[in-house]
């Protein structure tokens, strides 16, 4: 058998730069520097200067998607003869798949489902479907009589993908084409997703042309789905065009995690409490500011720090602080050595001293 | 206050996926849904139509006055504390059809600082406080709209439909495929004018339409042709390979009728009986379950969904109620609901509210033929969740009175796996026996044979193709699915490709004496010579003096397929000969298909029939003959034992039955080993009545059965040497082969393997091959600031180990970004002489120092970017200030 040397070269190649990348990431020293030394600027400033960017490259980005139109008849071949396509390669390929749907396939409906949205009913989108399927159906006999058709609404999935897969057709050529703009994206990535996907996907009268960004993507399917389900054709079509749809769920790191803005909304949602319960939480603010090393307050000491004070009368009241406090994340409880429960605020210090002041005396 | 505002968010949050979301809508939609685009008017339609089906907005999306959005006037809305919003209509449908005067807010909501989420706006705001915030400037649908200055609270403005779980882009027209049609929508001819810029600027837009019509035609008219060819070769390795199972699916059969036998035989409930939803009580052995375990023997699963589709139909056509379930239905997740449900939903019509078993033995008793058994597949028991599995073995072991259920399952290992799978009280309730199915090398040589020797369409594949697919097969994939997958890409990308592919439709149609119809596809005759006379096979040949005419054409098709078939017809003599030897029909194939091998060497390029004198490239190829399996076979036939000659002989007479002067050559043979063969049995009788007198006389006998059998092998011999030098000959050496045969071996590769995590990194590092841009294409190893953001960060993370400290890297990202203008400074003087370069621009633009928050924002854009690759993840919890790698070069 004569085997691929460069192939076999390649490989060892991948496996080396892992083990070299891990042998670095384990022996050098690492660097103690922390996000906040950046310095972030303000984040509405950051989320401006994030949206006023200016792409680079545009002419030879743009003259690169002009480029992939020559193949777009063989794309629409390809459809044809069965094959779902599936566009991969670095850059947002929402905008070029979406121009070869509008230039080369109006004579099929499409659909598009945009796989980077964080949810999407999957079972609303096959009832969208099977409507365009019926629709083009009835435009294709407009003299027969239409025959009493159930809502789609109602029908249980099985059923609709029977409609879908159904010889109903006097043409079996005709489909309806699907677009999934990132399948592999965060509201398509369960299992259940996908194998419902891939069950639309083998359907007669359906075609899927869908797009992949991340680098393990083929892991979310078996071979039955890519074989016989989507039928994959792959097509490397890098874009670099930037991900601007598909990458607005993702935070930006320097927004978030700063600890201002934590101590931020932290600050919003404790003013929406009552003035003792705040007063609460101060108490739980400076025992920690005081003891910086200790796990955290056990809950006793509060409980007796606060009645001092007059902030709760009962432990019933304390609790019913606590369990507000943990609904929105400003306390956690973890145990101590001692073995007693303790609250703590998960602030690192300087944001507990911006905090501090925001809230009432 | 505040704080049930936050809860409310919440709560509509998740509303947002229920179908509740799906309220009536202020836009009018019904509207549109109600005037079908026509198809003179289908160029005005939208492109984003709004379905009547997709959700809605929420009821309490505020609605704005659409005089308000126009301009760069402020808009007044009510104060939110969100980050993001976006514009949950479509803005160019709204703005160019004025069908609405306004424009719908959808609010969204960063929670409390992290992912934003969908937060559709709650009523807990109205009445709230009044912030205003700017719309610069509209953008068609799809382009991101951005508002002008620090606007409050930093509200983005996004195009709804690219936010919308899914939207329906356009409806079908209602143009009818395959006609010829003339004037159809304009901004149809508009786009084929883009499409076609070399076109000449004085053409006519209605000869614009007429070519992209007659296009659209000759492409409907290469689909059928691929469509015709295609099909040939699928039926028949469909029929072959159920053909190879019609053994094993009638024994399985005739298991299964002795099986219900016996379970009838245990008594049949009354109707009475029968419709009481709780089980018959018997004694233990009536309880058992008879099982078929059927060893696939196959790695790949694939394989055998097509095997069990195969038998479900063989033992629905004998009668029985056969249903399929699947790993999928015994998920742990679901419970045994699911796998019932599926399983009654195979059998039942009608919506099921509840499954239950008894349902399906009342079906079983209304059936008019309840004398068949019911059988349940299960194809990939292995995967099945163990718990669940045995739970459905013990209900239906209950019914099995009621029921007569009979289980085969498919296991992929050995016979143990059930041992293995399932808990011993399972185990007992069933009553196994084995089956097993063929094997895979052999499925594949069923196909290879079928695919290339067998098959009365033309198309094959050239050597360098068919060595990739057997690669793919035996070190990649192991699947027969994936390879006839394979073997129909190539198919699709030769009618997409290859101009001549029609030609295959020609020789499927047996039009001998006809010239190949090219202007049916949109050549002219002429066009179809000359491109003819373009392919490098015909070109090399001696021919290239004369001119292609139709005549000549016709001759060296004919040719051609002639060629191909005797070619054909020896590979499967040969392969005859060394069945038995655990050998490989497609690495039989690629031996023969080598142009370059010891066999393929001594036909000339394109010299077509004269093949050369063979004794130096024999002499050459001396070392490889051990190894090779045509020396092998030729071997083999040299050596066989006359019997097995004269069986060997028998099929060759069957396969070489369409060629004439082989066919008598073997004729003649089988005769001569026939004689032989008598002779020899004469012979052993002889042997046997051997008596001291008659050895004088027998030994003169020995020595003419000797001599009669040298000359019948002298005569094999003669015969496979023969047609090996003349048949075995490759069609790549073939003039004209180009249009049968497939050879884009990248193309084939590239479709059917992609490989991203690899592409995406090389993409990154090499991007100025891809985009072609002259400034970054010099740079060697350095950085230059003019590279996309992410190849920048993604360079520079490869100087790191897994993890990526955040600051370094951003440290090192911005010195990259501000080197901009010490390079620019530097160049200045230079770049006089240098014609200006687009990152000339960049760089005029960039002299002014970017500001801290653009860098900041370059950097968390090209994070996400990386992010959204799959090449970095975010930092957790553990280690808030790194983020880790996940992939480490290609």
């Amino acid at each position: 058998m004569e085997m691929n040397d460069g192939e076999e070269e390649e490989e060892f190649e991948f496996s080396r730069n892992y083990f070299l990348a891990k042998e670095l990431g384990g022996s050098s020293k690492k660097s103690g520097r922390k996000i906040s030394d950046i310095d972030p600027v303000d984040e509405q400033e950051l989320r401006t200067a994030a949206n006023n960017l200016e792409p680079k490259h545009e002419r030879e980005v743009a003259s690169l998607m002009e480029s992939y139109k020559a193949s777009y008849p063989e794309w629409v071949f390809m459809l044809r003869t069965g094959f779902g396509l599936l566009m991969y390669g670095f850059g947002s390929k929402k905008a070029l798949i979406e121009d070869f749907a509008s230039t080369s396939l109006t004579e099929y409906s499409v659909v598009v489902i945009n796989g980077y949205v964080q949810s999407i009913n999957l079972k609303q989108v096959m009832v969208a479907i099977a409507e365009v399927w019926w629709d083009q159906l009835k435009a294709k006999r407009r003299n027969s009589p239409s025959q009493a058709q159930q809502p789609f609404n109602s029908r249980s999935i099985d059923d609709l993908l029977a409609f879908m897969d159904g010889q109903e057709a006097d043409d079996d050529k005709s489909f309806v084409c699907i677009i999934v703009n990132n399948i592999d994206g965060p509201g398509l990535r369960e299992p259940e997703s996908q194998h419902l996907l891939a069950r639309i996907a083998s359907c007669t009268h359906i075609r899927i042309i869908a797009s992949i960004d991340h680098v393990n993507a083929p892991l979310l399917w078996d071979k039955k789905m890519v074989h016989t389900q989507f039928n994959w054709y792959w097509y490397h079509v890098p874009t670099f065009a930037p991900y601007m749809f598909e990458g607005v769920f993702f935070p930006l790191i320097l927004a978030h995690s700063s600890t201002a803005q934590s101590a931020k909304t932290a600050a919003i949602v404790l003013q929406s409490l009552t003035p003792n319960a705040q007063s609460v939480f101060r108490v739980l603010a400076e025992y920690q500011l005081s003891h910086p090393d200790v796990e955290g307050m056990p809950i006793e000491s509060l409980y007796a720090a606060s009645r001092e004070r007059f902030l709760v009368s009962s432990q019933v009241t304390l609790n019913s602080h606590l369990t507000e406090f943990k609904d929105h994340e400003l306390v956690k409880t973890r145990r101590n050595a001692d073995g007693q429960d303790c609250v703590y605020i998960p602030l690192a210090n300087d944001g507990l001293q911006k905090l501090l002041p925001e809230i009432n005396p | 206050m505040l704080l049930s505002l936050v809860q409310s968010l919440c709560s509509s949050s998740l509303s947002s996926s229920s179908p509740t979301f799906k309220s009536k809508s202020a836009l009018p939609s019904s509207k549109h849904s109600e005037t079908p685009p026509s198809p003179s008017s289908s160029h005005k339609e939208p492109k984003t139509a709004v379905s009547p089906f997709q959700p809605r907005p929420h009821p309490e999306a505020i609605t704005l006055p659409f005089s308000r959005l126009t301009g760069s006037g402020s808009i007044e809305t009510r104060e939110v504390h969100s980050a993001v919003a976006f514009v949950s209509a479509r803005c160019e449908w709204l703005l160019d059809g004025k069908q609405n005067k306004g424009l719908k807010l959808k609010r969204k909501k960063t929670e409390s600082g992290l992912v934003p989420t969908h937060l559709a706006l709650g009523s807990c705001h109205r009445g709230g406080a009044t912030s205003g915030f700017t719309v610069s400037e509209f953008t068609p649908a799809g382009k991101l709209l951005v508002p002008s200055g620090s606007s409050s609270k930093g509200l983005h403005l996004h195009c709804c439909c690219c936010m919308e779980p899914f939207t329906i882009l356009h409806k079908a027209s209602s143009r009818k495929t395959d006609k010829i049609s003339t004037g159809t929508g304009k901004s149809r001819t508009t786009r084929r004018i883009d499409l076609t810029a070399s076109l000449p600027a004085s053409t006519d837009i209605s000869d614009v339409n007429a070519a992209e019509s007659n296009e659209r035609h000759y492409s409907n008219m290469r689909m059928e042709a691929f469509e015709a060819v295609w099909s040939i070769t699928e039926s028949s390795i469909k029929d072959v390979l159920r053909e190879a199972n019609a053994t094993i699916f009638s024994e399985i059969h005739e298991w299964v009728r002795d099986s219900f036998d016996t379970i009838v035989s245990f008594g049949v409930p009354n109707f009475h009986e029968a419709t009481q939803p709780f089980p018959v009580v018997k004694d233990a052995t009536s309880k058992k379950i008879f099982t078929g375990l059927v060893l696939t023997r196959n790695l790949e699963f694939v394989d055998d969904l097509m095997t069990f589709e195969d038998l479900k139909q063989h033992l629905k056509s004998q009668g029985c109620h056969v249903a399929n379930l699947s790993s999928v239905d015994f998920s742990s997740r679901n419970g045994v609901g699911t796998c019932l449900r599926s399983l009654l939903g195979q059998f039942l019509t009608g919506s099921l509210d509840t499954a239950d078993i008894s349902m399906l033995a009342t079906w079983y008793k209304e059936q008019q033929n309840n004398d068949n058994p019911v059988v349940i597949i299960i194809d990939d028991m292995e995967r099945c969740c163990a718990s669940i599995l045995s739970e459905f073995i013990h209900m239906l072991s209950e019914w099995v009175l009621k029921v007569p259920v009979i289980l085969i399952m498919g296991v992929a290992t050995t016979v143990d796996a059930p041992r293995n799978v399932l808990p011993s009280n399972a185990l007992h309730r069933l009553h196994a026996r084995k089956f097993t199915f063929q094997s895979l090398p052999e499925k594949m040589n069923y196909v290879v044979e079928t695919a290339f020797l067998k098959q009365s369409s033309e198309f094959t594949i050239s050597h360098k193709t068919a060595v990739f697919m057997r690669n793919y097969f035996a070190h990649h994939n192991g699947s027969v699915t994936s390879f006839i997958r394979a073997l129909k890409i190539a198919c699709a990308q030769h009618f997409s490709t290859q101009p001549l592919c029609f030609i295959l439709h020609w020789c499927l149609r047996d039009e001998d004496n006809e010239v190949p119809q090219s202007h049916t596809y949109g050549l002219s005759q002429e066009r179809m010579l000359k491109l003819a006379c373009d392919l490098p096979s015909w070109k090399s040949t001696s021919n290239q003096i004369t001119q292609l005419s139709g005549e000549t054409l016709l001759d060296g098709l004919t040719q051609l397929k002639k060629l191909h078939k005797t070619w054909r017809m020896v590979v499967l003599c040969l392969y005859e000969a060394i069945k038995g030897e655990n050998v490989q029909l497609l690495d039989l194939m690629c031996e023969a298909l080598d142009p370059k091998g010891p066999f393929g060497s001594q036909f000339d390029n394109g010299s077509r029939v004269l093949p050369r004198d063979n004794s130096m490239s024999q002499k050459s190829h001396s070392l490889e003959k051990n190894k090779s399996l045509i020396n092998r076979a030729i071997r083999r036939v040299k050596e066989l034992p006359a019997n097995q000659l004269l069986v060997l002989m028998k099929a060759w007479e069957k396969h070489t039955v369409d060629v004439p002067e082989l066919h008598s050559e073997v004729k003649a043979l089988v005769l001569s080993v026939l004689k032989l063969e008598e002779d020899g049995e004469s012979l052993n009788q002889n042997k046997v009545e051997m008596t001291n007198t008659r050895r004088q006389a027998l030994r003169g006998n020995l020595n003419a059965a000797d001599k009669n059998s040298r000359v019948a092998y002298e005569k094999a011999s003669n015969l496979v040497d023969s047609m090996v030098r003349k048949y075995v000959c490759p069609v790549e050496c073939v003039a004209l082969h180009e249009v049968l045969c497939f050879d884009s071996v990248d193309k084939l590769q590239a479709a059917l393997i992609g490989d991203t995590r690899r592409r995406i990194q090389i993409d990154l590092q090499e991007f100025h091959a891809i985009i072609r841009c002259s400034c970054c294409s010099k740079r060697g190893s350095t950085i230059l600031p003019s590279m996309p953001d992410s190849s920048i960060m993604y360079t520079l993370a490869q100087e790191h180990g897994d993890v990526v400290n955040v600051h370094d890297w951003y440290q090192s990202f911005k010195s990259v970004v501000l080197s901009t203008h010490m390079v620019s400074k530097r160049g200045k003087s230079r770049s006089k002489q240098h014609p200006p370069t687009p990152k000339k621009r960049k760089t005029t633009n960039e002299l002014s120092e970017p500001s801290e928050a653009s860098i900041q924002a370059r950097f968390c854009k090209a994070i996400v970017e990386l992010q959204v690759t799959g090449l970095v993840r975010m930092p957790n919890r553990r280690r808030p200030d790194y983020l880790q790698r996940l992939a480490f070069g290609s």
